[in-house]
C-alpha cells in the first residue's frame, strides 16, 4: 500500500520532464524553443484597463516576478492561477502598489491604469487605491461595527462627514452615509443578512459573510479595479458559491482581477485566464476557454490536467 | 502486551474506601487551616479551641492524620483494600519524605542527645537516609504512607506530651539572639505535616499508580494556588482589621453632619480622618491633605507619562524601520523600568526642584513619578500595538486611507485595552511610591485641613506671558506613602494632638491601600470598557 504512494509523484515528474524540459535539451533551435514556451499576447475587443509592461519584482535576492507583460480588459473578470510562490500575488499587488508596504520589495517596469503610469513620482497612492481597491485572501473586517466597517473609507476621505463637529455646523451627512452603505452592502449580497443588525460587531458575522463585507467595504469607496487576492480559500463551498457568484456580477461595472488557487474556480467565473508557473513567469494568457480546453503549452496542459503543481 | 498488568476498567464496589480516604484528604485540610489561622495569630496556641488546648488538638489530630494515613497503606499492602500501586513509590516521593525526617534526625542528635554539629549532620543523614530507603524500596502503597505517617505520628505525640508547649523556645545561641519560639514552630511543623499528610491521603484516595500521583499533585497544586490567594486576602484583611477603628474614629452619619462640597451640598456622612487635616482645634485628626496629594500625583504623572509613552510607541510601531535605533531604544526602556526609584528621585531633585523655585513642589513629584511611568506605559504600548493584526493595516491601507488616519482610527482603538493595562500597572507601582516623593515633594506629615492642595482652583490668569500660574503645583504637599513612612520609621510628629499614634498609622496604610486599590478598579474598569467597545460596538 505504502509502496504505490511513493511511486505516484515519481511518475509525476517523468512527466514533467518530458512534457516541459525535453524540448528545451534538444540542441536544435534552442531559442526558438524558448520563446515558444510563452503566449501571453492576448487579443481583446475593448479597452485595456491595466497594462503591465516588462514587470520586474525582487524581494531582496529573490527575483520574484520576471518580466510580467499584460493587458487587463475592463469590465471583465481576469484570473491568475498557478502553483504556489509564482508569482500571481505579487502580481496583483503591484497593481495598486501594495508591495510597497513590504520594506524588502523592489519593482521594475511600467504599469499603466487607464495610460497613467502608476510607478512614477507624484503618484498619488491615497487616489490610486481608491479606485484599484483590494480584497484579501482572509476575511479582515475591522473590529467595529458593520456600518462603521462600510463607512470607514469614505468617511476617511472625507466624503462623508458625520460627527459632532458637522453636526453643529449643518453638514451632516447621516443620510448620504446611510444609502451609500446600503448601496455597497446590496451590491455585495449581504443587505438582507445583516439590514437589521447594522450596529453589531463584524466579527460576530460567519466567515462568508465577513468576506463579503469585505468586498462590500471595498466598493464603498467606488473603486474601478477591484484585486481580490483568493478571496474565497479559507471558505466553505456554499459561501465559496456566493462569493463567486457575486464576483460574476460585478464584473458587469467594475474590473475585477482575481488570483486563485482553485482551477475549477477560474475556469467558473472568469473571462480570460493568465497561467504562472514556477519561477515567476506569466507562462500563457488567454480565453478562460481556451486556456482551460486547448493550452498552447504544454507546460499549462500538465498544470491544467493536475500532472504537476 | 502479555506483561503488563491490567487493573479492572471499573472499580468495584469501595464506597466506604473512598469516603474513609476522602475523610482523610479532609483531616489534612482542617490541619492545615488551623496551622495558618495559628501563624497567623488568629488562632491563640495558649488558648482552646473547641475545648481543647490547642497544641494538645493539633497533636491529636495530626497523630489521627498519621494513625489513618499509615492504615490505608498498610491495608493496601495486605490486600484488604483495592489499589493499583506501582512498585516504588519514586525519587521525588522519598527525596520528600527524607527531608522532614533529616531536621527530625538532626535536631534530635545535635540538639537532644547532646551529639554536637557533625553529631547532627550524621544523624540527620543517618534519619534520612533511612527514611528514603523505606520510601523509595517498598511497594508504592506502603513507600508513599508509611513514612510520612510515622513523621505525623512522631510530631503529634511531641505536641501531646508537652515536649513542646506554647512556652517552649529554642534559643539558637547566636549573636543576634535569634530564637525559635513555640509560637513559629508549632504552626509551621502542622503545616507541613497536614501538606505531607494531605498528599500521602490524596495518593491513597486516587488508589495509588498514576492515578494516585495525579490526585497528589492535583491536591498540593490547588493548596499552593489557594495560599496565595488567601496569602492575598489575609494581608487586606490584615490591614483592614488593624486600621479600620482609626479610619471610623468620630465618624457620623446623619443628614447635615458632613461637610459642605461644591459649595452647598451638605454630605450625610462625617469620617474625619479623610475629610480633616490636622489642627490644634479638631476633636480628630486626619489625613486629608496627603489623600488629595497622593491623588493629583498620580493624575498628574499619568497625565504626564501617557501621551509621551503612547506617542513614541507609535513613532517606534509603525513609523521607524526596525533595526539597530529600535534594538537600543527596547533595551534602553527596559533599562529604565528597571531603574531603582530612588534614582529617580535624585534625579528629580537635582534636576526638576532647582527649575521649578528651587523648592520640593507637587509638580517635580508629578513629573518625577511621570518619568518613572514612562517606560512601563511605551514598553506595553508597543507590546499592544505589535499584537494588533498586520490584517488591519492592509485593510486600511488598500482603502487607501492615510497611515496617521489608519493608526488614529483602527491601530490605536484595538490596542488601548493593552495601553490601559500597562497604566494600571504602572500606577500600582508609582502610587505607593516613597523614596522619589521624599525628595521631590514632600511636605509635612500632620499638614492642617488648610493647606490642601486645589489644583484646579490654583489656575490663575497673570498680565504677563505665559499667562497662567498656578501656585499650587508650586508648593510641596504631602502624599500618603511618605506620610506613612515618616509616622513609622523616622517616627515624625508623634506626640503632636494625635491621641492614639498606632490606630493613625494603621488608618493611613487603610487608606493607601484603598486609594490604590481604587486606581485599579478605575483602571480595570476602563479596560473592560475598551474591550467591550471592540467587540460589540
Amino acid at each position: 500500500m505504502s509502496d504505490s504512494q511513493q511511486t505516484q509523484p515519481q511518475s509525476q515528474t517523468r512527466t514533467k520532464t518530458t512534457g516541459s524540459d525535453q524540448p528545451l535539451e534538444t540542441t536544435s533551435g534552442e531559442t526558438v524553443e524558448e520563446t515558444r514556451d510563452e503566449w501571453t499576447e492576448y487579443n481583446f475587443d475593448g479597452e485595456a484597463k491595466m497594462v503591465a509592461e516588462d514587470l520586474d519584482v525582487y524581494y531582496g535576492d529573490d527575483h520574484a516576478l520576471k518580466s510580467v507583460s499584460m493587458e487587463i480588459p475592463e469590465q471583465s473578470v481576469t484570473a491568475l492561477i498557478g502553483p504556489s510562490g509564482c508569482g500571481k500575488s505579487t502580481y496583483l499587488r503591484c497593481l495598486n502598489r501594495m508591495n510597497d508596504r513590504i520594506n524588502a520589495a523592489s519593482v521594475d517596469g511600467s504599469v499603466q491604469l487607464d495610460g497613467n503610469e502608476i510607478y512614477q513620482d507624484g503618484i498619488n497612492l491615497v487616489e490610486l487605491r481608491k479606485r484599484v481597491g483590494m480584497v484579501f485572501q482572509s476575511p479582515n473586517p475591522f473590529p467595529k461595527s458593520i456600518r462603521d466597517n462600510i463607512a470607514y473609507g469614505p468617511r476617511k476621505h472625507g466624503d462623508i462627514n458625520t460627527g459632532l463637529l458637522a453636526r453643529l455646523l449643518g453638514r451632516d451627512d447621516s443620510e448620504a452615509e446611510r444609502e451609500l452603505v446600503e448601496r455597497a452592502l446590496k451590491q455585495a449580497a449581504l443587505w438582507d443578512e445583516v439590514h437589521d443588525r447594522m450596529d453589531d460587531n463584524a466579527l460576530g458575522l460567519s466567515g462568508g459573510q465577513q468576506q463579503r463585507l469585505c468586498i462590500a467595504r471595498c466598493l464603498s469607496v467606488d473603486p474601478e479595479v477591484i484585486l481580490m487576492d483568493e478571496p474565497a480559500s479559507a471558505l466553505d463551498p456554499i459561501a465559496t458559491a456566493k462569493i463567486e457568484d457575486l464576483i460574476h456580477d460585478l464584473a458587469e461595472e467594475y474590473t475585477v482581477v482575481i488570483v486563485t488557487h482553485n482551477m475549477q474556480q477560474a475556469a467558473r467565473i472568469s473571462d480570460q485566464t493568465a497561467v504562472f508557473l514556477t519561477g515567476g513567469k506569466l507562462v500563457e494568457y488567454d480565453d478562460t476557454d481556451r486556456i482551460f480546453e486547448n493550452p498552447q503549452s504544454q507546460r499549462v496542459e500538465d498544470y491544467i490536467s493536475g500532472k504537476f503543481g | 502486551m502479555a506483561g503488563a498488568t491490567r487493573s479492572q476498567l471499573v472499580e468495584g464496589d469501595t464506597t466506604v474506601t473512598d469516603a474513609v480516604a476522602g475523610a482523610t484528604v479532609g483531616l489534612s485540610a482542617i490541619l492545615f487551616a488551623l496551622a495558618v489561622a495559628a501563624l497567623f495569630e488568629r488562632v491563640n496556641l495558649t488558648g482552646t479551641v473547641a475545648g481543647l488546648s490547642t497544641v494538645t488538638l493539633l497533636g491529636g489530630l495530626l497523630i489521627g492524620l498519621g494513625v489513618a494515613v499509615s492504615v490505608f497503606g498498610l491495608g493496601s499492602r495486605f490486600g484488604y483494600v483495592e489499589t493499583d500501586p506501582d512498585a516504588s513509590a519514586g525519587l521525588i516521593a522519598g527525596l520528600g519524605a527524607a527531608v522532614p525526617w533529616f531536621v527530625v534526625g538532626g535536631g534530635v542528635a545535635s540538639q537532644t542527645l547532646g551529639f554536637g554539629t557533625v553529631g547532627g549532620v550524621v544523624g540527620g543523614l543517618l534519619v534520612g537516609g533511612l527514611t528514603f530507603a523505606a520510601t523509595a524500596v517498598p511497594r508504592e502503597d506502603v513507600g508513599s504512607t508509611v513514612p510520612l505517617g510515622a513523621l505525623l505520628v512522631l510530631v503529634g505525640a511531641v505536641f501531646l506530651t508537652g515536649t513542646i508547649d506554647p512556652a517552649w523556645i529554642w534559643n539558637l545561641g547566636w549573636e543576634q539572639q535569634a530564637s525559635i519560639t513555640a509560637e513559629f514552630l508549632v504552626p509551621t511543623a502542622t503545616l507541613f505535616c497536614s501538606l505531607y499528610g494531605g498528599w500521602a491521603a490524596a495518593k491513597a484516595y486516587g488508589r495509588f499508580g498514576a492515578r494516585g500521583r495525579h490526585m497528589g499533585a492535583y491536591v498540593l497544586i490547588y493548596v499552593n494556588a489557594l495560599s496565595i490567594v488567601a496569602f492575598l486576602f489575609i494581608l487586606i484583611a490584615f490591614v483592614v482589621v488593624q486600621g479600620v477603628s482609626g479610619l471610623l474614629n468620630g465618624a457620623q452619619v446623619g443628614v447635615g453632619v458632613g461637610p459642605q462640597v461644591f459649595g452647598a451640598v451638605e454630605l450625610p456622612v462625617y469620617v474625619p480622618f479623610v475629610m480633616n487635616g490636622v489642627a490644634l482645634l479638631n476633636d480628630f485628626q486626619g489625613v486629608l491633605p496627603a489623600i488629595v496629594g497622593t491623588i493629583w500625583l498620580v493624575v498628574g504623572a499619568v497625565l504626564f507619562a501617557v501621551p509621551l509613552g503612547v506617542g513614541a510607541a507609535i513613532f517606534l510601531t509603525e513609523y521607524a524601520e526596525r533595526g539597530r535605533f529600535t534594538q537600543i531604544v527596547e533595551v534602553s526602556t527596559n533599562g529604565l523600568w528597571s531603574t531603582p526609584s530612588i534614582v529617580f528621585g535624585l534625579f528629580g531633585f537635582a534636576f526638576l526642584i532647582p527649575r521649578f523655585g528651587n523648592r520640593k513642589s507637587l509638580l517635580a513629584g508629578m513629573l518625577t513619578l511621570g518619568f518613572m511611568l514612562l517606560p512601563l506605559v511605551l514598553i506595553t504600548s508597543r507590546e499592544a500595538m505589535i499584537a494588533v493584526p498586520d490584517e488591519y493595516r492592509d485593510a486600511s491601507a488598500a482603502l487607501g486611507v492615510p497611515k496617521w488616519q489608519t493608526i488614529r482610527s483602527v491601530v490605536l482603538p484595538a490596542a488601548l485595552p493593552g495601553v490601559v493595562t500597562g497604566v494600571i500597572l504602572g500606577v500600582g507601582r508609582i502610587a505607593g511610591e516613597t523614596a522619589p516623593i521624599l525628595l521631590t515633594m514632600a511636605g509635612g506629615t500632620f499638614v492642617p485641613g488648610g493647606q490642601t492642595v486645589d489644583v484646579i482652583g490654583g489656575f490663575e490668569f497673570t498680565a504677563a506671558p505665559p499667562f497662567v500660574a498656578n501656585p499650587e503645583l508650586l508648593q510641596a504637599t504631602s502624599a500618603l506613602p511618605y506620610q506613612l513612612y515618616a509616622l513609622i520609621t523616622a517616627g515624625v510628629g508623634l506626640g503632636s494632638n494625635v491621641t492614639d499614634p498606632d490606630g493613625f498609622r494603621w488608618a493611613t496604610a487603610l487608606v493607601l491601600l484603598v486609594v490604590v486599590l481604587s486606581f485599579y478598579a478605575i483602571g480595570i474598569g476602563a479596560r473592560y470598557y475598551f474591550r467591550q467597545r471592540l467587540r460589540h460596538e
